[in-house]
């Protein structure tokens, strides 16, 4: 036996020792079966936030229906206009000219490379859209759902009206995105620039785009509803 | 050597069988309290080998270092001062030198 002295004081300290062990053995049993206190904090912030969110989207809703349904009505209306290019629109964005290569043809190429064609002008719209572009007009002619590009001889039909080039772009959106779209590498401008075509882009304070010109008739489409009384 | 394996086992099963329980809060104090505790046992164990034991010093260091410890765990929450890490390493270092004194007795005889 090595421990001479103090036999009887150590076993009492370690009775003692034996019940902290037991308890605190309980303790963080019970500390991992709770929930963390962080996160019932996180829970109940979330929950206040929600609730928050929820009365003031009922407060709207209230508002909204007891709004005299006119005021509503013409707000909706004036947005589909705006959607459907039937209001003139200003704001930031960029004006793309496109000018035909000045390069001279060598002999036996085909003169056709070095012209702009109306494939070209479409993927400078298309990149021009998938960047956020709101909306588009070219030489004045607001591009609306209906709008059409195609080549027509040497020049290029919009809206049923042509233009010969350079051909002027001009698109609503963020300037920023809108100008490195089309300036990605391997992208639109440097594909036209490769045969000479002359792509220059402007960053105005403001673009000002004009209302579509023509009128809109439908005459074969009709709404769904009214077929069906038919 | 039996006597305080015993007086352990005895506590331990006191300790189960009451359903005594530190609320979530203080379970940190308690640690602290807990090693503290440890290390008085090994020292006095080391005290008896050594044949350097006294009574009082022991009750008394096992009393004073466990409040001790959980005081200033309390006082450093207070201050924003992490001491429960202080304390977890100062007693550990103790914990481990006894232990290390303890076995070298053991392997002399």
């Amino acid at each position: 036996m090595p421990i001479k002295q103090g036999q009887v004081a150590i076993a009492a300290v370690c009775v003692v020792l034996g019940v902290m062990l037991a308890v605190q053995f309980r303790t963080t049993q019970d500390i991992k079966a709770s929930v963390p206190f962080q996160r019932i904090e996180d829970l109940s912030q979330q929950l206040s936030k929600v609730e928050k969110e929820r009365e003031a989207l009922l407060s709207e809703v209230h508002a909204l229906r007891s709004s005299t349904s006119s005021e509503t009505y013409n707000r909706e209306l004036q947005q589909v206009k705006i959607k459907a290019g039937l209001v003139p629109l200003q704001g930031p964005g960029i004006i793309v000219s496109i000018d035909d290569s000045k390069r001279p043809t060598k002999p036996g190429e085909n003169p056709n490379l070095y012209l702009i064609h109306d494939d070209d002008i479409l993927k400078v719209i298309n990149e021009l859209r998938a960047a956020g572009a709101e909306a588009i007009s070219i030489n004045g002619q607001r591009l609306i759902a209906s709008s059409e590009i195609r080549c027509a001889g040497p020049t290029l039909s919009v809206n049923n009206t042509r233009y010969s080039p350079p051909y002027e772009i001009s698109a609503i959106g963020e300037p920023q995105t809108l100008e490195s779209s089309l300036k990605l590498r391997g992208g639109v401008v440097e594909t036209l620039q490769f045969w000479g075509i002359q792509v220059t882009i402007k960053r105005p304070e403001t673009v000002k785009i004009p209302a579509y010109k023509g009128a809109i008739t439908f005459q074969y489409a009709k709404p769904e509803e009214e077929a069906k009384k038919q | 050597m039996i006597l305080p394996i015993a007086g352990l086992l005895l506590g331990i099963i006191i300790g189960v069988a009451f359903p005594i329980s530190v609320p979530i809060a203080y379970a940190k104090f308690m640690s602290v309290a807990l090693l503290a505790s440890l290390d008085s046992v090994f020292g006095g164990l080391r005290a008896g080998i050594e044949e350097k034991f006294d009574n009082t010093v022991f009750i008394t260091g096992f009393f004073t270092n466990a409040l001790l410890a959980a005081g200033l765990v309390y006082i450093g929450e207070r201050l924003g001062i992490d001491l429960y890490y202080v304390a977890l390493l100062a007693f550990g270092l103790r914990i481990f030198q006894n232990l290390a004194i303890i076995r070298r007795y053991f392997l002399k005889k």
